[in-house]
């Protein structure tokens, strides 16, 4: 038998190769560097190339980093939850009930948040929650304030659902508005009530795209630094915010290096196990 | 026979300003196998939606054994509905999607899981009860949905095309699952379709729909040799219809000849009347028959051992001959050639309109 030598497909090839470079260099590598840095030295303010384990053994033994790794996980968790649930009735409104004109609509307005930076919107949210601010002014002229918003974790959460909402309910509001009809029809046919039916064949339909809402608003949350550090105080401090202060203080890069790895692991590790969730498929 | 199950009583349906339900009066009997028929968008889908409370009519009345359904939520009526799309839920297998209905009735977990099973037994598809649904046959998910439907012991079941996703070999078997079942449960089934042959093989009556209205309700029978109107007669298919004059001696002319019928008219009235396909006779040599005429043969079809010749009688009137092939021999039957073609007064019947 003739082997046949298959010819490199350099069309294919000089298509894919912008993008194999532009990943190379600015993800893959300083990824790779990132992670032999945990292993670097700091002496005297300034980086040896080195393979030592002391950063890591000093990082996790720690009680600090654990109480922050904790604490983050646990706000994106809260993060996660609670833009799901809020976000669910105006997703189900917009998919069910709303006009196909003011979905459209809906959409739109939900898009608009994104014109601006995320950063901008916050020191807006700032103003808003200061101890000074519009809210706290509404509420002493009531008698019932002024409220402490501002550097607190409420501060910090209502910075995670600027972030996650308006995505959370678009992304809702695809999978919801995919569901075929007819199998809700189908429920109520069969004596399911509307908002049993909700619950028994709704949620399980769109189970996929709400898993990948929740997933969106899980990564935002959990690796980010403006909220917890211009709403919430950063006190305790998140492990985004850890890392600029270890790598701010003392130089500790390769400190640093060692949180984020242990966030990427985190993401990696939660986004798929959700992920591997929202597909399984039944048994057969 | 006591108060019907069903009644319609004025029933009107508007979406935005078109009428898909223009008054509507009828009944369903308790346990009659009912068919609505007709072309899309002629408003039976609607008319089973409404029963089923998936939509509200606009205007009348609707009433399920002597009770009005107005205010019945969908979830509250026992009007079961086997979709076209069958609308299994996917996220369950065959067994957990007949226990679905169980389920809301509030039945406990062993009792619902034997009756399911039971079901999918009686259906012959128990042994698929763990399967997933979308790895089931397009026959077997028509069982499960069936099944579905079933398990909850209802007084009608309503059926929306159920079978147009099929294979044609599956039509058939499923036609005689269905008939099976009806007579068996003594349910009253009500079967939407556009399929001529699916609602006259299976119902006891035909409700023939035209642009939201009823055409004509009748036995297959009645419909097929007694159309009410001359879109039935159209839409049925296996008839020749003539239009003609009155002339002086009580005689219908028509561009293709000269008919006697059965019945009186007077003298210069405008009559239509239907030939069913199957009573016409054929010859080479004139025969000594009433209604005789000529006509060019065009082309012809086989089904089986019947074959459908088809024929233009002067001025373009189509005419269908349905015959048994053996009863042909010794007919030429080249396209182009004429042949003497002829029906009894009593096999003609007027229209009305």
């Amino acid at each position: 038998m003739t082997t046949k030598t298959t010819k490199p497909d350099t069309y294919a090839i000089a298509w894919r190769l912008p993008l194999i470079v532009w990943q190379g260099l600015f993800f893959v590598g300083p990824l790779l560097f990132m992670v032999a840095m945990s292993f670097f030295l700091v002496k005297n303010y300034r980086m040896e190339v080195a393979l030592q384990f002391s950063n890591w053994q000093r990082m996790l033994s720690k009680d600090f980093f654990w109480d922050a790794y904790f604490f983050t996980l646990w706000l994106a968790l809260l993060a996660t939850i609670i833009t799901s649930l809020v976000a669910f009735p105006a997703s189900y409104f917009l998919a069910f009930k709303a006009s196909e004109r003011l979905r459209r609509w809906a959409i739109f307005f939900l898009i608009i948040p994104f014109f601006t930076s995320y950063l901008v919107r916050i020191f807006a949210w700032q103003v808003i929650l200061a101890q000074s601010g519009v809210i706290n002014a509404g509420l002493s002229y009531l008698g019932l304030g002024p409220w402490q918003m501002l550097n607190t974790q409420f501060g910090t959460m209502v910075g995670y659902l600027v972030l996650c909402l308006p995505l959370a309910v678009i992304l809702q509001t695809f999978s919801l508005a995919n569901i075929d009809k007819r199998l809700v029809e189908a429920a109520h046919n069969l004596g399911c009530g509307r908002l049993r039916t909700v619950f028994t064949v709704v949620v399980p339909l769109a189970k996929t795209g709400l898993i990948v809402a929740a997933v969106f608003c899980f990564i935002l949350s959990f690796g980010d630094f403006v909220s917890p550090y211009y709403l919430g105080g950063s006190k305790p401090p998140t492990l985004s915010i850890m890392i600029v202060d270890t790598s701010k203080s003392g130089q500790q890069w390769p400190r640093a290096a060692v949180v984020a790895i242990m966030m990427i692991v985190t993401l990696l590790v939660v986004a798929f196990t959700a992920i591997g969730f929202a597909y399984r498929k039944r048994g057969k | 026979m006591a108060e019907p199950l069903v009644v319609f009583d004025n029933v009107v349906k508007r979406f935005g300003t078109f009428e898909a339900v223009k008054r509507m009066n009828f009944e369903i009997r308790e346990g009659e196998f009912l068919a609505f028929m007709g072309p899309s968008g002629c408003g039976k889908t609607t008319t089973l939606r409404m029963l089923a409370g998936l939509e509200q009519p606009t205007e009348g009345d609707i009433r399920l054994a002597g009770k009005s359904l107005l205010d019945v939520k969908p979830h509250e009526r026992d009007t079961p509905m086997v979709w076209q799309s069958l609308a299994l839920f996917p996220f369950l297998n065959a067994r957990e999607n007949v226990e679905f209905g169980l389920k809301m009735r509030g039945m406990d977990k062993p009792a619902r899981r034997r009756k399911a099973l039971d079901w999918l037994e009686r259906l012959g598809i128990g042994e698929f009860a763990e399967r997933d649904v979308n790895s089931l046959s397009g026959g077997q998910r028509q069982r499960v949905a069936l099944a579905r439907a079933l398990v909850t012991e209802p007084k009608i079941l309503l059926l929306d095309e159920p079978l147009s996703a099929l294979d044609a070999h599956l039509v058939i078997r499923m036609q005689g699952v269905l008939t099976k079942l009806q007579r068996e449960l003594g349910i009253t089934f009500v079967y939407v379709t556009h399929s001529q042959s699916e609602a006259f093989a299976m119902a006891d009556r035909v409700v023939i729909m035209s642009k939201g209205e009823i055409a004509q309700i009748g036995s297959a029978r009645d419909i097929y040799r007694t159309p009410a109107s001359r879109f039935v007669a159209e839409f049925v298919g296996r008839n020749n219809i003539f239009a003609g004059t009155v002339n002086a001696a009580g005689n219908v002319e028509t561009p293709a000849g000269t008919f006697t019928l059965d019945g009186k008219a007077r003298p210069g009235d405008k009559v239509s009347f239907v030939v069913a396909a199957d009573v016409v006779s054929l010859s080479v040599t004139k025969p000594a028959a009433p209604n005789v005429f000529t006509a060019q043969l065009i082309s012809e079809e086989f089904v089986g051992s019947m074959v459908t010749l088809f024929f233009e009688a002067p001025g373009d009137t189509e005419v269908k001959v349905q015959v048994q092939e053996r009863s042909l021999e010794g007919i030429p039957r080249e396209p182009g050639q004429t042949l003497f073609l002829s029906f009894d007064p009593s096999h003609a019947h007027i229209l009305k309109g």
